[in-house]
């Protein structure tokens, strides 16, 4: 949990733009195609509405202050509740920008109260000390240039390094400290224009009609939201960004609507329109923060159950790997041990037979050095990256694992054929791990044919280049070939269609030649049996290919 | 040791612990035979010698296991001892359900083995002494006429001469003539005798 922020840190340095691999915050990640599609139809539609609106802007509706309140509270609590969940991301992201916007919503929230509170007519009934005209349109005008002021500083700190973070401990201290002070402010400027509402400018003419100064008023707010909307524009476009470029859009038809085809007058049609707008730029940012929280609480989901599963998946191929060990150190031991017995046997006798004995003794040497041969094998499987390469030529690697399968295949009555390109170029790998490579093909095709009758048993061997960079070896066998349902599970680990078999083999073999930077596939052979295939980087070249895929 | 009349078969995919196997049982005197896989070992003769075979699971082509399934079903019941190098319960279950006479995990101790193997040639000695037996008795049985065959079950089964006469519709005279061939057929000194080889007639042909 630590390191999250400091991750999170990380990719808005590095990586701003949010490219090729997002940063999957709702200020860094870049907005999709289906994102942007719908913020311009959200503008179609309001500038349509503004449209449509616009002849009747200035019909008065009577008697409709008591929907002020809910208005007001619906705005109230949209506003804070996005400046909460700005926050929450402050928390993780550090950024001021962030900040700077979550205050401003705060601030804009905070401030519908005195706002609703002062209106003329609203809360009479509730016998507050009658507030002076001019404070509704005071407080008013606070809150609607104030707002696109805190949108210009989170646009302009956006992206502007690491200065623009706040460091780890104090993100807490920095949110009581902002909030409280938003609500001093808001509080402070409500009493200071509720008490000194005759050295206010004379904004209204009475309750329901603006006076001449007012004028200034819209006209600042406009400059400060196209000025906002600029700044967006040519900042990287982050999914926050394009939404509050749709706010500050909403914002600008508002104060068009309420301050020019309403002419400013108040609880007219076109003024009740705009506060609509108002409404709904208020909860867009808000609607954006939730359904992005939903989108990457689903990412998130995915992407640990995605972890799960690879987890398993390797703990499933070190089983098989430690079974497929034991296994093939068990197969030597156990020979030891009955020569051993036998050897003593041998010995024990009443007269003591020392030529048996010494057969004996001489297969113990021999298993102890094929043990010792599979120790070495696990242990540079083990040692990947570290392992050493030396050239290989696998013509000689080829020719020395078939004279060591030769008894094997004679005792199948197959033929081994080898036709082995004299000009290969040498590879670079474990001459060990490769060695075990073939000889488990070898032996895979020895076992496909001892099933077969009426037909020659040939295995075929053989080496050639391919392009200029790589060498390719196949393995060609006459026996019962592959199962087409099969063919696409004999891979992987405890895959194995003989009733006794491990499935250890291919798998092994497949890590082996992926680890050397080759490729193992198999085909059809025809008329009958399977053909493995598998290529490696020749060691002419730099193997880049080979040091990129050693993990 | 008695063992020159025995065979102890082997059959081992791995070089070396094929040989180990083999030495280990010639030290005690065992006459062995070796094969790589169980297609050789079908191929080879089987000579007519109480027997034993010590098979590994674990093979190229076809498994110890299925090879185990289809001697029985070919009714070759050479004893079995099974060799593995990863055993698991299941798999142990299944051969000696079959009627295997032991499932050693390698490596096992060789007097395990030893023991197996004895107790496997034993077996197959038994059976194949009983195998003998019931093959003489069988001829036996075939030399009898039908009609002293038709006398023999009812005396068998405890009736008394007069009875059998009155149910064949024969003269008691002619009963018991016909009762002494039967005795003396079938080489039975006494009707006790007599009773336990047909016992033994029935059980072998309805339980080959």
């Amino acid at each position: 949990m630590i390191d999250q922020p400091a991750r999170a840190r990380d990719f808005g340095q590095s990586r701003p733009h949010a490219g090729e691999n997002p940063p999957f915050l709702l200020t860094t990640s870049s907005p999709g195609r289906s994102q942007r599609r719908l913020a311009v139809c959200v503008l179609v539609v309001l500038v349509g509405a503004l449209v449509v609106t616009a002849p009747f802007a200035r019909i008065p509706l009577e008697n409709t202050e008591a929907l002020l309140p809910a208005y007001a509270a619906a705005v109230f609590v949209n506003e804070v509740i996005t400046a909460s969940l700005l926050l929450a991301l402050f928390s993780v992201q550090r950024s001021r920008a962030v900040f700077a916007l979550s205050i401003g919503y705060l601030f804009s929230g905070v401030m519908v109260i005195p706002w609703a509170l002062t209106f003329p007519g609203v809360f009479e009934s509730l016998g507050l000390p009658d507030a002076g005209l001019q404070s509704t349109a005071a407080i008013a005008t606070l809150r609607r240039l104030g707002f696109p002021i805190f949108v210009l500083a989170y646009a302009l700190l956006e992206d502007s390094g690491s200065s623009a973070r706040v460091s780890h401990g104090s993100a807490r201290s920095v949110i009581l400290a902002g909030v409280a002070g938003v609500v001093a402010i808001a509080c402070g400027s409500t009493w200071l224009i509720v008490t000194s509402d005759d050295a206010l400018p004379g904004f209204m003419k009475d309750t329901r009609n603006v006076a001449a100064p007012w004028q200034y008023v819209p006209a600042t707010a406009v400059c400060l939201y196209l000025v906002g909307l600029c700044v967006l524009w040519i900042r990287p476009r982050s999914v926050l960004n394009l939404w509050l470029m749709v706010v500050l859009c909403t914002l600008l038809i508002e104060i068009v609507i309420l301050s020019y085809l309403s002419a400013g007058l108040r609880l007219s049609l076109g003024w009740w329109a705009g506060r609509l707008y108002g409404l709904l730029s208020a909860s867009l940012v808000l609607l954006v923060l939730l359904s992005e929280k939903t989108t990457l609480y689903a990412r998130l989901v995915r992407s640990v159950s995605a972890e799960r599963r690879a987890r398993e998946a390797r703990l499933t191929a070190m089983e098989a790997l430690s079974a497929s060990i034991a296994h093939e150190v068990n197969q030597p031991l156990a020979s030891m041990v009955t020569n051993a017995d036998a050897g003593l046997r041998w010995l024990g006798r009443q007269s003591p037979n020392v030529d048996e004995a010494r057969a004996a003794l001489k297969r113990i040497v021999d298993d102890g050095h094929r043990a010792a041969k599979v120790i070495e094998g696990i242990t540079t499987m083990f040692k990947k990256g570290a392992q050493e390469r030396v050239s290989v030529n696998m013509n000689r690697l080829i020719e020395e694992t078939l004279r060591r399968c030769r008894d094997e295949a004679r005792l199948g009555r197959i033929s081994v054929q080898a036709e082995l390109d004299a000009d290969l170029p040498p590879v670079m790998g474990s001459p060990v791990q490769l060695q075990q490579v073939i000889s488990n093909l070898v032996a895979n095709a020895i076992d496909a044919m001892t099933a077969v009758a009426g037909r020659k048993r040939v295995i075929c061997i053989r080496s050639a280049r391919r392009n200029s960079d790589a060498i390719l070896v196949s393995v060609e066998d006459s026996g019962t070939g592959l199962d087409p349902k099969y063919r696409d599970r004999i891979f992987e680990p405890f895959f194995t269609t003989r009733s006794d078999g491990m499935g250890m083999g291919l798998m092994f073999c497949q890590s082996v030649i992926e680890a050397h930077g080759g490729r193992l596939w198999v085909t059809d052979n025809e008329p009958h049996g399977a053909i493995f295939h598998f290529t490696l980087p020749s060691a002419d070249d730099p193997p880049s290919t080979a040091g990129a895929t050693v993990r | 040791m008695s063992t020159d009349q025995s065979i102890v078969f082997i059959v081992d995919d791995d070089p070396s612990m094929r040989a180990s196997i083999e030495s280990l049982l010639r030290s005690v005197g065992h006459s062995t035979r070796a094969f790589a896989t169980t297609h050789e070992f079908s191929l080879g003769e089987q000579p007519d010698v109480p027997g034993c075979l010590v098979l590994d699971v674990r093979l190229p082509g076809r498994s110890g296991l299925e090879f185990q399934q289809q001697l029985a079903r070919s009714n070759n019941r050479l004893p079995i001892v099974f060799i593995t190098g990863h055993g698991d319960v299941p798999m142990s279950v299944t051969a000696m359900k079959a009627g295997a006479i032991e499932f050693l995990v390698k490596p096992f101790r060789d007097q395990d083995l030893l023991d197996a193997v004895h107790r496997g040639i034993e077996i197959d000695r038994a059976h194949r002494a009983e195998a003998t037996m019931l093959a003489e008795l069988r001829q036996r049985f075939e030399s009898l006429t039908p009609r002293e065959r038709q006398i023999m079950a009812p005396v068998a089964a405890g009736r008394l001469n007069k009875q059998i006469a009155a149910e064949l519709d024969l003269s008691e005279i002619t009963v018991k003539i016909h009762r002494a061939q039967v005795m003396r057929k079938m080489q039975a000194n006494s009707l006790p005798d007599l009773v336990r080889i047909v016992d033994r007639l029935a059980a072998g042909t309805t339980k080959p």
